[in-house]
């Protein structure tokens, strides 16, 4: 069943490949499409036969590798991966839908594009912490390569520093999980076995910072950042998708299933300093979102800034934070996902994604008025109005963090102003006021610009109406995760002033 | 019967938002051949659906005890969402007045924007925009208030940024978002505050637990504090109030809606918090501050105004202080008697501004003049409309007024003194207002100025009448006092304060090509106040400025120390391996010297380190 999700795509990737010359672009675009479209629906029944009651995992899959080595092909879904796979295939699917049928080396790019899927998806099905390193590694060299190739006018130097940050990131999971091992004096990396470890508090820290600053770079936390706003800004649109609504997320899935999961103590210890982060890396976020003048630029940084209310809500690990953790992964998939492909349809039509330049984008005969449309709903969605799905995340996040560290949450908080400031100036800037003349002439916005975009909104404002249909998926396996958390989590009755003398860093 | 109609009254908000949704074909341009008209009929009908609806069920639930409908929404973890709606006279009777409202508004706006091009996107707005204000009226629950208010919040972005082609339209619907947007966030602090501290966020819940909480004073006066953040964006009031005067760049139906029901609605959030915010004596001090602030400063500030709509808009902020000092003193049936009063008697102003400004294309008082003549029915709007405002005759704002001083006779007379001032200088600016824009000569714009159309002169002259009918109503819900029970004397201060009022207006030195006065002090007075006391320069050297040095301030350190430092560390290798290549000269000697350097050093290493 899962391997199907990691085989098909490996496959067709083969397929596009092997067939012969005539096949062209067009080919491989649609075998691609119809690959994600198969991986889609298939996600989506396993969806719908999932046993939302159960704790444990599900449609499970063990075969023997390196037996020696304590390396198996063990796979197993659950409420934390369910969402992220389904979103994995959704984005997928769009980002290949919305690459410009010109695209130069189409079979190499498609080809690509399908073995990063494969990896990725992998890497939230796999139950052994090795599985997970390699798949973790091998969605790294297709998106490589896409930077590099396919990238922008500084792709070699915005790819390289990708690749760097994210190799050293891989490197440090695995000394965490070698460590993990070796000093739980464990003979395999599954998953279930490491869980059992009862490691001593001090070597439970020592390899959570490690892991920390590894997921750190990948979701990426401030100062480990740099490296995305250029990658984002070389990437071509599809890649830009890809990146910011699933592959950041692989960063936040390990930190709650590798970090959360395997050293509650440790994790109780350092959430405190961890939620101090989230606030650091929000604001910081936020503010230098407010001083780009590119487009991309701005949603890149405000990428690092929402995924800063993950960590919060990991950090204060309440039933109500961790549920709030994955609508708020899937919400900025779905979100940061669309106003990529707004800026990208901006910026092939106007030829700049510069908010200086831009103007009067909103014009009706001439502009490109449903886009702009479009544009204001997906601001809004990030800023958090209400009725669309990052209002109805942001607030179960700041609700179940609150009653654990309420001065971070409501720090936290400044940053969701912050956001409609940097956000409502894109939109402003670039969309309101008058057409200049220079952008008298633009190409018409076609059907195929638009579909995407008009897709991820339908979703956004359904599960913004209707978040229980996501939240019945999560919240069995995320009540199961915090079981060894209980001593963090205060009731939600209990006054703050309760809170701040239990812990007086809190308040 | 009553009983389907009082148990489908979560229906009346759907009515706005299924008519916004119909607008869609149009407002995007999927058709053309029609034009945008029909858009605006389905509006129009099904506002008026909400309106009969809305009618039927308040009929229903006179003298019937208020009963609460919970629609569960999302329950999660220790979470329950429901969206509570409050069944009563009140709440169905402010939602009556909201599609009331709206659909007077929106006949008119047919016939306002008649040559707009983008009719269909502005109905679609209007439809939107009353759904979040019914709502909001039938709302039992802080999180559903928070949400529309929101909702609110984005509506108004649209609305004031709908001509958004023009720079004063762009620089408007930015402010008017954020600074309802700061009010927004600190209100949903408080909302999440209170999630945690009362377990539910359903009004009867919360006041059922306020009853018994027990709050160090911080967290009380902080709580109370960010509570009223919301309404006090809302509302207009100061320190958040700068964007409604922006807000009249946008169309003239929506600033009806808007300085009439929209910010009554922030009221009425306010009036339902109450229960809670006694918790915070400091909250009602400062909720007392704000309004007295708000009520003489914003009078003042109107009085220097020389476009129409912000002349009255400033007015609105003054009633709307009046109507936070009520709820600073706990007397909430005094702010609902000001808010209806207000609200009727401000729609009808605004209409007949837009009548005016639809036939003389301009905004700027001292362009107009000798109206009266050319348009009596817009004449006779405007003069019932500030009569329903100032107290002076009988109508709903001298009602107002005397249940205001009645109470706070003995309690506080100072406050009897502002409401006498609101009063006078509220008479004063309309006055100045109706003698510039109606009396005099005939000017340029205002010499070949026909009556309005059928389509704005009836809701025109309905509402004119409904003003007049005001005091009628309130006899009817046994509202007003015996005879027997007036204090004479209150009443004659209303009247005598509105009269000296009317007097000073008219008698007043107007000049209409606006020199400045030649005196010093007169001239700083008057710029003072028609800059809004410099709020905005204020803002702009101190929030503005410090957000913008701190953004940059967080990007250059980005790029220069973070990026500068990684960039560094790239650079320090790749020199490292540039210059070491030289040291390949290809003799083993060499190699196996620094081999031999290089396993000594790290064993001196090794013996230091485990000494």
């Amino acid at each position: 069943m899962l391997s199907f999700l990691i085989g098909l795509p490996i496959l067709s990737a083969v397929a596009i490949a092997v067939l012969p010359k005539p096949m062209n672009g067009d080919n491989g675009r649609a075998i691609a499409l119809l690959t994600m479209l198969i991986a889609l629906i298939w996600s989506v029944l396993l969806g719908f036969k999932f046993d939302v009651g159960l704790t444990t995992l599900q449609f499970e899959e063990n075969l023997s590798w390196l037996e020696r080595l304590g390396l198996n092909y063990r796979l197993g879904l659950d409420g934390l991966a369910l969402p992220l796979v389904v979103l994995n295939s959704l984005l997928t699917w769009i980002a290949i839908y919305s690459t410009d049928p010109e695209v130069t080396r189409p079979r190499l790019y498609y080809i690509l594009i399908l073995l990063l899927n494969a990896g990725v998806v992998g890497a939230f099905l796999a139950h052994n912490l090795l599985l997970f390193f390699l798949f973790y590694e091998l969605e790294l060299i297709p998106l490589y390569f896409l930077i590099a190739i396919w990238g922008g006018a500084r792709r070699g130097y915005a790819a390289t520093k990708f690749l760097i940050y994210t190799a050293l990131s891989g490197i440090l999971i695995l000394v965490g999980f070698l460590g993990l091992v070796f000093l739980s004096g464990a003979n395999s990396f599954e998953y279930d076995v490491t869980l059992a470890q009862t490691l001593p508090v001090s070597a439970q820290l020592i390899l959570l910072s490690i892991l920390l600053v590894a997921f750190g770079i990948k979701i990426p936390l401030v100062p480990f950042h740099t490296w995305l706003p250029d990658a984002h800004v070389e990437a071509s649109t599809p890649v830009s998708v890809l990146l910011a609504g699933v592959l950041l997320k692989l960063g936040t899935y390990g930190l709650l299933r590798f970090g959360l999961g395997l050293f509650p103590e440790a994790w109780a210890i350092a959430a405190r300093y961890l939620a101090t982060w989230a606030v650091v890396s929000v604001l910081y976020g936020a503010f230098t979102a407010i001083a780009q003048k590119d487009m991309k630029k701005m949603v890149a940084y405000s990428s690092i800034a929402h995924m800063g209310y993950i960590l919060l809500a990991a950090a204060a690990a309440t039933p109500l934070s961790t549920l709030g953790t994955v609508f708020q992964m899937v919400s900025h998939g779905l979100i940061s996902a669309l106003l990529f492909l707004l800026v990208g349809v901006v910026y092939r039509k106007t030829g700049t994604r510069d908010i200086d330049v831009l103007r009067g984008l909103l014009n009706p005969e001439r502009g490109l008025p449903l886009i702009g449309s479009l544009m204001i709903v997906g601001v809004m969605a990030s800023a958090g109005i209400p009725g669309m799905m990052g209002f109805i995340s942001e607030f179960m996040v700041f609700c179940g963090s609150f009653s654990v560290f309420p001065v971070q949450t409501l720090l936290c908080m400044v940053g969701t102003g912050l956001t409609a400031v940097y956000l409502l100036l894109l939109v402003n800037r670039s969309f309101f006021g008058r057409l200049p003349e220079q952008f008298a002439e633009l190409p018409l916005v076609e059907w195929r610009d638009r579909i995407p975009s008009l897709i991820l909104t339908l979703l956004i404002i359904l599960w913004g109406l209707q978040p229980g249909w996501l939240a019945h998926w999560s919240e069995t396996t995320l009540t199961a995760l915090l079981v060894g958390q209980g001593e963090l989590a205060t009731p939600a009755l209990i006054a703050p002033i309760d809170a701040s003398t239990r812990s007086p860093a809190a308040l | 019967m009553d009983q389907f109609l009082l148990q489908s009254c979560w229906w009346i908000p759907c009515y706005g938002l299924v008519g916004a949704v119909l607008t869609l074909p149009w407002s995007t341009g999927m058709v053309r051949r029609t034009g945008p008209r029909p858009a605006a009929y389905f509006n129009v009908l099904m506002t008026l659906v909400a309106f009969v609806h809305g009618m039927l069920a308040f009929q229903a639930v006179l003298g019937q005890e208020p009963k609460a409908l919970i629609l569960h929404w999302f329950k999660a973890a220790d979470l329950d969402l429901s969206l509570a709606l409050e069944i009563s006279p009140v709440s169905l009777g402010a939602a009556q007045l909201v599609t009331g409202m709206s659909l007077l508004a929106q006949i008119f706006a047919i016939g306002y924007m008649e040559k707009d091009w983008a009719l269909a996107r502005f109905f679609a707005l209007m439809g939107f925009f009353e759904a979040a204000m019914s709502g909001l009226a039938l709302s039992d629950s802080l999180f559903l208030s928070y949400a529309l208010l929101e909702m609110l919040t984005l509506s108004t972005y649209l609305l004031v940024g709908f001509w958004y082609a023009q720079p004063l339209v762009v620089t408007a619907a930015r402010d008017a978002f954020l600074t309802k947007r700061v009010g927004d966030v600190l209100l949903l602090m408080g909302v999440v505050a209170l999630a945690n501290l009362a377990g539910s966020l359903n009004f009867p819940d919360l006041y059922e637990w306020s009853e018994t909480a027990h709050l160090s004073p911080t967290v009380a006066t902080l709580l109370g504090l960010a509570l009223i953040a919301g309404p006090t964006g809302k509302c207009a009031q100061f320190p958040l109030h700068l964007w409604l005067d922006e807000a009249m760049e946008g169309p003239n139906p929506a600033s009806i809606l808007r300085n009439s029901v929209v910010v009554a609605c922030g009221a009425y959030v306010l009036v339902k918090l109450q229960p809670i915010l006694v918790l915070s004596p400091v909250a009602s001090t400062v909720l007392v501050g704000l309004g007295t602030m708000t009520a003489i400063g914003a009078s003042l500030v109107a009085l220097a105004q020389i476009d129409i709509k912000r002349a009255l808009a400033h007015s609105t902020s003054a009633y709307l202080g009046l109507v936070f000092i009520a709820v600073g003193t706990q007397w909430t049936n005094v702010a609902f008697y000001i808010l209806f009063a207000h609200a009727i008697a401000k729609a009808l102003l605004f209409m007949s501004t837009g009548a005016i400004i639809v036939t003389t294309s301009t905004q700027d008082i001292t362009e107009m003049g000798g109206l009266w003549s050319r348009m009596p029915a817009t004449t006779t709007a405007y003069l019932v409309g500030a009569a329903g405002l100032v107290g002076l005759l009988p109508l709903g704002g001298f009602w107002a007024l005397r249940e205001g001083i009645n109470i706070y006779w003995y309690d506080s007379p100072w406050l009897v003194a502002i409401l006498l001032l609101v009063n006078t200088l509220t008479a004063i600016n309309l006055t100045r207002v109706f003698r510039l824009v109606f009396l005099g000569p005939p000017q340029m714009k205002t010499r070949r100025a026909p009556e309005v159309p059928w389509l704005m002169a009836v809701p025109l002259v309905s509402l004119s009448v409904t003003t007049l009918l005001v005091p009628l109503m309130l006899q009817q819900l046994y509202l007003l006092p015996d005879l027997d029970y007036i204090n004479w004397v209150t009443v004659l201060l209303i009247a005598l304060s509105g009269g000296i009022g009317c007097l000073i207006g008219a008698n007043l030195r107007l000049s209409r090509v606006w020199v400045r006065p030649i005196q010093a002090p007169l001239k700083f007075v008057q710029d003072l106040l028609s800059y809004d006391f410099y709020v905005q320069r204020l803002y702009e050297v101190t929030v503005v400025w410090s957000v913008s040095t701190l953004s940059r301030l967080s990007a250059w350190f980005d790029r220069y120390v973070l990026d500068g430092f990684v960039n560094l560390v790239g650079f320090a290798s790749i020199l490292g391996g540039e210059s070491l290549k030289y040291s390949i000269s290809g003799q083993s000697q060499f190699y196996l010297l620094t081999i031999l350097i290089g396993i000594s050093v790290f064993g001196a290493l090794l013996a230091f380190l485990t000494r």
